[in-house]
């Protein structure tokens, strides 16, 4: 397997409080993986670790055989809180990453230019978070994120706060960037059917303290049809793997 | 729309009506009262055009301004730019906020007018221990306000930051000073009217020029109209000074509106 990213062995204790035990998995490049995991069972923690917020107590990130590094790599990430920068316009939030990578200002322009395009943004691209909706401002976050063509792309539950009619908007506006950058995707969600809807694989993950309890290929053709029974056997299957939650 | 626009000129006119409702309030007790403790604002006019024909202190009243101006600028450059740097320091750093913010926590209380004496006998009357009490006035509310404002930078932010491979240098600069500006600016506006508080006070007690003279020469002659004319030049400047700051809130934080 072409392994964008690997895991290997991540532990995390806080004191005598052991949350994530010894997982060890791999993204292939280009891959939209999905975790599903109950509530509490330490995804956010799990998250952190692989943005390099918090150290592992043990086990390692790499990416691209290098361990993974916030200032040599391009990660980004959505928290499911919209965290536009109040003080950035659409366009500036996205070109955020951008400026911090340091890349030439005619492609930063070029990259927004193409993400606001995406996203139907070009009207509010001088628009700040305050005039936003919750939405429009989730969906600066992730041009934000896109715009980076990153190695690593980290969403965590980012349409938690999202009615069902917006959510699905998003969903397949999150797979229209992710098919045009080929960015590689890892998607928290507690929401089965969500994961079946986007993933190409999903991890399922234990209570705490967290390992991988196992995965699932979902081998759909897009765009997924919710009430296909090919959708609908995957999610029960799926369903069926979690029922001890 | 059209009840916005109503609304719109009724605010503009508000003001106005309030400044012409004082200027009336003015004219009616100054008449009431004879015109000697209270001058009408013709005579104060009138008070303030003299000085152009007879110098106070071998200066005009521009001249005087000027002074005190010029005083409360360096004062004000020298307290936002140290008191930004500390506020900044102790905001974001538990251990300079445990030393030099106790330290500093020490002196706060002290009512800059209580510097005066302990100025003027170390430093004698000449223009340093001015801009000093200046600098004590105006100091805290810029350090204290950044300070604080530094506190309210939201945690998601920083880690954006963090996650996109920003350096110290750039969250400093991209995160938390964006998220300090509405409070620091809060600070300056304070700072500003204590340090013309402090400026008019030094200059009363021991100054050859400025408008704080003006006013202990009219005192001292009894030629209110005279200390009227340098008080309403003070508060010309004050609400100069806060539209100035409106202004340059509203170019540095055009989010902020």
């Amino acid at each position: 397997m072409d392994a964008k990213v690997k895991v290997e062995h991540l532990t995390k204790k806080y004191g005598d409080l052991l949350v994530l035990d010894d997982i060890s998995f791999s993204i292939k490049k280009g891959e939209f993986l999905c975790i599903v995991g109950p509530t509490g069972c330490g995804k956010t923690t799990f998250l952190n670790l692989l943005t390099k917020i918090i150290e592992p107590t043990s086990g390692n990130i790499y990416i691209d055989g290098v361990p993974a590094n916030p200032k040599v790599h391009n990660i980004s990430s959505v928290f499911q809180e919209p965290s536009a920068f109040p003080w950035l316009t659409a366009e500036q939030n996205i070109e955020y990453g951008l400026k911090i990578k340091k890349y030439d200002p005619k492609y930063i322009k070029e990259q927004s230019a193409k993400i606001l395009a995406l996203l139907g943004l070009e009207d509010y691209k001088n628009v700040y978070p305050r005039d936003m909706s919750v939405s429009m401002e989730q969906r600066v976050v992730i041009g934000r994120a896109f715009a980076m063509n990153p190695d690593l792309l980290l969403m965590d539950e980012p349409y938690g706060q999202m009615d069902i009619k917006m959510r699905y908007y998003l969903e397949d506006e999150v797979v229209r960037l992710w098919k045009v950058t080929g960015s590689t995707v890892l998607f928290v969600t507690h929401n089965l059917e969500e994961a079946v809807y986007l993933a190409e694989r999903v991890l399922v993950l234990t209570n705490k303290p967290a390992t991988i309890k196992t995965e699932i290929q979902v081998d759909l053709e897009r765009p997924r049809k919710v009430s296909s029974p090919e959708f609908v056997e995957i999610r029960k299957e799926l369903t069926d793997m979690i029922k001890w939650w | 729309m059209e009840q916005y626009t109503k609304k719109k000129i009724i605010y503009q006119i508000l003001p106005l009506l309030s400044v012409s409702a004082l200027i009336l309030a003015w004219i009616i007790f100054s008449y009431s009262t004879g015109g000697i403790i209270f001058p009408a604002p013709i005579s104060v006019f009138q008070r303030v055009l003299k000085t152009f024909e007879t110098p106070i202190a071998n200066m005009t009243i521009i001249g005087h301004t000027l002074i005190s101006l010029k005083r409360v600028l360096i004062g004000l450059l020298v307290s936002c730019v140290s008191g930004i740097s500390i506020g900044i320091l102790v905001g974001s750093n538990k251990y300079l906020k445990a030393t030099i913010g106790s330290f500093l926590e020490i002196f706060r209380p002290i009512p800059p007018i209580a510097w005066i004496p302990i100025m003027i006998m170390w430093f004698g009357i000449g223009e340093l221990p001015k801009v000093l009490l200046i600098v004590l006035g105006s100091f805290f509310p810029v350090m204290l306000n950044t300070a604080s404002g530094i506190l309210l930078v939201n945690k998601i932010n920083l880690d954006v930051g963090q996650i996109f491979g920003g350096n110290k240098l750039s969250i400093l600069k991209e995160i938390i000073l964006p998220t300090a500006l509405p409070s620091i600016f809060s600070g300056i506006r304070t700072s500003v009217s204590c340090g013309w508080t402090v400026v008019l006070a030094a200059e009363m007690m021991g100054a050859q020029q400025g408008l704080g003279l003006l006013v202990m020469k009219g005192w001292g002659i009894n030629d209110m109209a005279l200390v009227l004319g340098a008080v309403i030049i003070i508060a010309i400047i004050g609400a100069l000074f806060s539209y100035l700051l409106k202004k340059a809130e509203r170019l540095l934080m055009p989010w902020n509106r």
